[in-house]
């Protein structure tokens, strides 16, 4: 990798110019790099680094849009914002960029409510793999005309195109903000998570982190205080407020270290506790130590494992992708790649994702490999 | 194509739909949910749009009129739920009563449809004729021969629109068949009011006890109730089918009738017969004899439950437990715009909790002769109300039209009891109970 | 055997329909400016038949159309001559209502109404509600990735489906999303989404339902200028506040409502603000006071706050029903959807005032004042020779929506009415990208063709020639 030549622009211009100049070349598309491993291992003759393209395009507060380069930092964009009492309805574990947050679907807890990127991005520009420039979507949060490209890019790990600039609606941040923490299993965690919604208590986040049920609520202080106070009261005396640094270990569990493995899988809301039951089933079979966060009510799970050999992680995670095929391994333990093909089942329109594939960059020069053996 | 001002297209020039009418209608499909017809089949050109829309082309002479578009005029039950649902303010119910007879004058009839359409304007406007039917159908339940028919598979091989008369006859008592009101009934205490009562056809026949019951409540709140003998049918079922010309008859007859009774006001307790009662005036705008008279009855004609709300009441009610489910008539509802006052009537009498029912503006398919001619969508439509009105669990049933009685009645499952709500109005002044009251 | 025979066996001849006047009454949908008879109608029972009848199709080159409740503004049913449409009006059941998952399945034709009255007893609801949500289908609404009133808080659609079982162009059957949003792979249903019937026919909708909100407050405001509305609107976004819904109509548009139903606007106000908000019932409590408050700082002249269900329903009828109204105070009309950034609210409601006093033509305004999605209602009478004249002054709305930085169309889709203007928001390469999808999903193009790009037989374009991109015209992007 370290032989590989870099592009590494700061502008449209320079984006669409090292397209050019690479053609022929296999690229590998790379903001910070915090999700290079996520997938198959792209085959590459140059990477395409994004982080030079950083800059704040244009905040409209009035409007609640903001428009990005696609590399500027996430963490940066929030700070900007927040300047305005605003905030892009995303919590990820990590530290990102912004396009490389819709190209690898991320998001957090407060998926719950706001799902992820693709609920939020309203207009790309991107520049395909024969330097194309093409933009859909625009600067208005309601908006029907033409092809939405977002929602393609979102997920396509670099395999679709470059993103360039990144146009999102924004959110006022809330006037308060609490979190109740409830230790408890799975089970019981959806049955509670569950009470609160039912009971118009509106949660902004649950989540369900390795034992204990974590609920965010947002608003006027007035109303946070009293919806907490009954959540509270639902939860029973296990039940406490917890400070909002609670959420870090959600990131911690998410983001993982050396060694690790960290996988992530969808699935129906009711199959949580079925599946953190799998998960510690097949762990202890194995001699792993795993750990799980889920956003129960998205069907959104991340496990991570630790400790053990890499047979013994490809041996939970295969048990995983029996449950559930479409697990995404985002970290992988060192020799785990040898053990376990980088993706199991693929999904009943995998027949589109191919053809959407080949009319995008019909010689496959970006990402090669990364959804193998997909496409 | 190119129009020509007045031009009538495909129709003649004797009352054709009206083309600013027509431009009424922005196809938005506001109508559609409401439609009965749509609900069943999902099909455009049975849907108030469509037929709107075939109405249209044949104004302008892009289609004729034919067995295609009569069809699905045809299929129409004509219940205007789709009236009140247009926010344009489309008159269908005026497109509708235009487009009809020109239909029966340019379209001939299928020989079975004939037979059929013959058949029940010979007996439903004329109330021996269909106390005899009435009697034969006692007759052929207590002498078991309609067990005996269903067990042979009789009914099961008679065309579906016999099929349907024969289910549709309810289990009346003889002796109810001959009920009929005293030709006067005085007011209790001052009177307020003189009114004269429609009998109706099937109304007299099939449901005496209701008219009984109508006569006395009227009574009970100061109206002074007159019977105008020797009244006959009022054409409803001829106005709704197209027959324009019989209905007209049949209107100038009766307000022959109703003039002698010099009442303030007629009432009506059928949805559908006081709805064609009043459309006399546009009936008979063209007849210089009765344009007049016809405006004047038209006017002066209440549905009974239009009239008690406009009456303070005055008898006082007894509780009456149960809870309603008030069934909308069609005829009442979106033809007359009375839905309101049977409610409030109802919800005046204590001890009644009322209960709506889902989808309650979607018709039973009853519809005049509608579930005898089109039996297939009108048992379809049957079967959907009966079961949104059990879905919705009540002791007691009301809905002030006899067709809708008749039909709803045809494909409950449940032992529920079926009232015209003045029966339990009737039961409540009375001070007895439901049961006892309809006896 | 042809094709036309071959459909016929495939669904029997109850469910297609080759009766010229039947035909007829399906060459338009709600847009009814642009009429083209299809050969046939096949109104399919089940997800099989529309894939055997779009097997039929594909094998035969015949193009096709699908068709919900036809309630479309845009033409995006409209059919193509020698093609088909095929109606999903058979397909009606709510499949399963799943409280604990809090999702429902549904058939495309259920009514999006529908959706939220299956799930009403277990406390759920689906949220976008197009102001057609009684008649319009859960099918169009995926097409045309739907909005309606409360988008502002709630979002679009496409935020609210899970899955979705489509027919593609070749008749295969598939499954777009999954049981949850934490898929891998591009997301194809959030670009199926919207693509207003180009891409294939969803026979199955997997929608998610959200508990309703403990209160919901609504209250009408009037005001005396269009601007101060405006005005007062971005006060309460400026304060943090995300309302449920903010509409703004004017006194044109409320004089419709006023012929139409029982209307609770003030007759003679310039304009008025719906503003609702929904939520936990303290969170609510303190943000409806201070939108009185800012709406009063803005200069409201009068706030009329529903005092029970009933005038929170007649709040919402007239405010729905407000298009259709329209025809009851003219002859003929032209629903305009364009949007604009909210900030520029003000200035684009001024210039659409001067080019309507321009053109001798009256124009309504009823819209989305929270996301800038604006409704103007052209108002012309055929008969006095104004169809033309409206017809530009519409279009020139639109396209001045584009050049203030905003977009075509908000919610009611490109369609038929506006695949012509299509080059004044896009470039040639955002639209050749966009055909990129196209072909990867319909190769030979067969599916709602017409529809979205413009084609030189359509639009007349001279090719070749250099145009700015549109965005950069409209000084938001620069030129590389």
């Amino acid at each position: 990798m370290s032989t590989a030549t870099t592009y590494r622009p700061a502008t449209l211009a320079e984006l669409r110019d090292a397209l050019v100049d690479s053609a022929g070349e296999r690229l590998a598309v790379a903001g910070t790099g915090s999700a290079t491993a996520w997938g198959g291992e792209p085959v590459h003759d140059a990477v395409l680094d994004t982080t030079a393209m950083s800059g704040l395009i244009s905040c409209n507060p009035t409007d609640l849009t903001v428009a990005v380069q696609a590399g500027m930092p996430f963490a940066t964009l929030q700070e900007t914002l927040a300047e305005h009492d605003q905030w892009v309805a995303l919590d990820p574990a990590r530290a990102g960029t912004v396009g490389g947050l819709v190209a690898t679907a991320d998001a957090g807890p407060v998926r719950h409510t706001f799902g992820s990127l693709r609920d939020s991005v309203i207009g790309v520009t991107v520049v395909l793999a024969d330097a194309t420039v093409a933009r859909s979507g625009g600067y208005v949060i309601k908006n029907v005309a033409g092809y939405d490209l977002a929602k393609l890019f979102h997920g396509s790990l670099g395999t679709l195109g470059v993103l360039a600039e990144v146009v999102l609606r924004v959110r006022p941040r809330p006037a308060a903000t609490a979190t109740l923490a409830v230790p408890c299993d799975a089970a019981t965690a959806f049955d509670l998570g569950g009470r609160l919604i039912h009971g118009s208590l509106e949660p902004v986040a649950v989540e369900w982190c390795d034992g204990t049920l974590l609920a965010r609520f947002d608003g006027t202080s007035g109303g946070v205080e009293d919806r907490l106070r009954r959540a509270r009261a639902l939860a029973g005396s296990d039940a406490t407020d917890a400070p909002a640094d609670a959420w870090s270990v959600v990131a911690d569990l998410v983001s993982g270290d050396d060694g690790d493995t960290v996988v992530r899988l969808g699935t129906a809301p009711d199959r949580t506790p079925e599946l953190a039951a799998l998960v510690a089933r097949e762990a202890a079979a194995h001699a792993v130590d795993a750990a799980m966060t889920s956003s129960p009510f998205a069907g959104a799970h991340t496990v991570r494992l630790r400790g053990g050999s890499a047979a013994a992680h490809a041996a939970v995670v295969t048990a995983l992708r029996t449950e559930q095929p479409a697990v995404t391994v985002c970290r992988w333990t060192d020799g785990l790649r040898a053990e376990l093909p980088a993706w199991g089942e693929p999904p009943p329109a995998v027949a589109v994702l191919r053809a959407v594939k080949r009319a995008f960059d019909p010689d496959d020069r970006l990402g090669r490999g990364r959804f193998a053996p997909w496409f | 194509m190119v129009l020509i001002p007045g031009d009538t297209g495909s129709f003649d020039a004797h009352h054709p739909p009206r083309r600013e009418l027509l431009d009424d209608c922005v196809h938005c499909g506001f109508c559609l949910p409401t439609c009965p017809t749509y609900a069943v089949d999902g099909e455009e050109m049975d849907s108030p749009r469509g037929r709107i829309y075939l109405i249209d082309l044949a104004q302008r002479g892009e289609i004729p009129l034919d067995r295609t578009l009569a069809g699905h005029i045809d299929s129409c039950l004509g219940c205007l739920a789709c009236v009140p649902a247009c926010p344009s303010g489309v008159q269908y119910d005026l497109l509708l009563a235009a487009t009809r007879p020109q239909l029966e004058r340019h379209v001939p009839r299928t020989r079975r449809e004939r037979l059929v359409r013959r058949a029940i304007f010979a007996v439903f406007p004329y109330p021996a004729r269909m106390r005899a039917a009435a009697l034969l159908g006692v007759l052929y339940r207590r002498l078991g021969l309609r067990a005996l028919a269903h067990r042979l598979g009789l009914v099961d091989r008679l065309p579906a629109e016999l099929r349907a008369a024969e289910d549709l006859l309810p289990p009346v008592p003889v002796r109810s068949l001959f009920r009929r009101p005293p030709p006067i009934v005085p007011a209790v205490g001052e009177r307020r009011l003189r009114v004269a009562l429609l009998e109706g056809c099937a109304q007299r026949v099939l449901f005496g006890d209701v008219n009984a019951a109508t006569a006395r409540v009227l009574a009970a709140e100061g109206c002074e109730v007159v019977v105008p003998p020797g009244q006959r049918c009022c054409g409803a079922l001829n106005l709704h089918a197209g027959l324009e010309d019989d209905a007209a008859a049949r209107a100038r007859r009766l307000i022959d009738t109703f003039e002698t009774a010099r009442a303030d006001v007629v009432v009506v307790n059928v949805a559908g017969c006081g709805s064609s009662m009043k459309e006399y005036d546009r009936l008979l705008a063209d007849d210089p004899a009765y344009a007049e008279r016809a405006a004047r009855f038209a006017a002066s004609v209440r549905d009974v439950n239009e009239l008690l709300a406009e009456l303070e009441p005055r008898a006082p009610r007894h509780p009456v437990r149960a809870k309603v489910a008030y069934h909308d008539a069609c005829h009442l509802a979106n033809a007359q715009r009375i839905r309101r006052q049977p409610r409030d009537l109802l919800r005046a009498v204590p001890g009644i909790e009322l209960t709506d029912i889902p989808d309650a503006e979607i018709c039973c398919g009853s519809a005049g002769i509608y579930n005898l001619v089109q039996p297939r969508t009108a048992e379809e439509l049957g079967r959907r109300k009966a079961a949104n009105i059990e879905a919705a669990e009540p002791d007691v049933v009301a809905t002030a039209n006899a067709g809708c009685l008749l039909q709803v009645r045809r494909f409950l499952s449940a032992d529920l009891p079926l009232v015209h709500p003045i029966e339990i109005l009737d039961a409540s002044i009375r001070g007895v109970p439901l049961e006892r009251a309809r006896r | 055997m042809s094709w036309s025979a071959e459909l016929t066996e495939a669904l029997g001849r109850a469910n297609v329909i080759t009766d010229p006047a039947r035909l007829r009454t399906y060459e338009c949908d709600g847009l009814t400016g642009y009429r083209v008879q299809p050969a046939m109608v096949v109104l399919p029972r089940s997800a099989a038949e529309v894939a055997a009848a779009v097997r039929v199709c594909a094998r035969h080159g015949v193009p096709f159309v699908a068709r919900g409740a036809g309630t479309g503004l845009s033409g995006g049913a409209l059919p193509v001559a020698d093609g088909i449409v095929i109606s999903l009006q058979k397909l009606r059941r709510v499949v399963e209502v799943d409280p604990v998952n809090l999702r429902a399945v549904v058939e495309p034709g259920v009514t999006n109404l529908d959706i939220s009255k299956a799930a009403a007893p277990y406390g759920l609801y689906y949220a976008p509600d197009p102001s057609s949500q009684q008649v319009c289908t859960i099918g169009g609404n995926v097409a045309e990735n739907s909005g309606g009133a409360h988008c502002l808080k709630y979002g679009f659609t496409v935020n609210h489906v899970l899955a979705a079982e489509v027919v593609l162009a070749d008749g295969t059957v598939t499954t777009l999303g999954g049981d949850s949003a934490q898929l891998p792979g591009y997301d194809l249903l959030g670009a199926f989404i919207g693509s207003e019937g180009t891409l294939g026919i969803v026979t199955q909708v997997t929608v998610r339902l959200l508990a309703k909100p403990a209160a919901v407050r609504t209250m009408v405001a009037d005001f005396a200028t269009v601007a101060g509305a405006g005005d007062a609107v971005t006060g309460i976004i400026a304060a943090g506040i995300v309302p449920a819904a903010v509409e703004m109509l004017d006194n044109l548009a409320i004089q419709a409502v006023a012929a139409s139903t029982e209307s609770v606007y003030t007759p003679d106000t310039v304009a008025a603000l719906v503003v609702e908000l929904d939520g936990p019932p303290d969170d609510v409590a303190e943000q409806f006071d201070e939108v009185q408050e800012i709406c009063r700082e803005h200069g409201c002249t009068k706030i009329m706050v529903a005092a029970d269900a009933e005038q929170r329903r007649l709040i919402w009828t007239g405010r729905k029903a407000a298009f259709a109204a329209v025809g009851r105070i003219s002859p003929d009309y032209f629903v305009q959807d364009g949007v604009v950034p909210r900030g520029r609210l003000a200035e684009v409601l001024g210039r659409i005032a001067a080019m309507a006093d321009d053109a001798g033509i009256r124009v309504a305004n009823v819209f989305h004042a929270g996301d800038g999605n604006l409704h103007p209602l052209v108002l012309y009478s055929e008969a006095d020779g104004e169809h033309d004249r409206a017809e530009r002054l519409s279009t020139e709305i639109a396209e001045l929506c584009v050049e203030l930085g905003g977009s075509l169309s908000g919610e009611h889709g490109i369609g038929a009415d506006k695949a012509c203007s299509m080059p004044r928001m896009f470039g040639e390469d955002d639209l050749a990208t966009m055909l990129r999808l196209r072909t990867a999903f319909d190769p030979d193009g067969l599916c709602n063709p017409g529809k979205v790009f413009p084609t030189p037989r359509l639009c007349g374009e001279r090719p070749g020639k250099y145009r700015p991109h549109p965005l950069e015209e409209a000084g938001v992007i620069e030129r590389l």
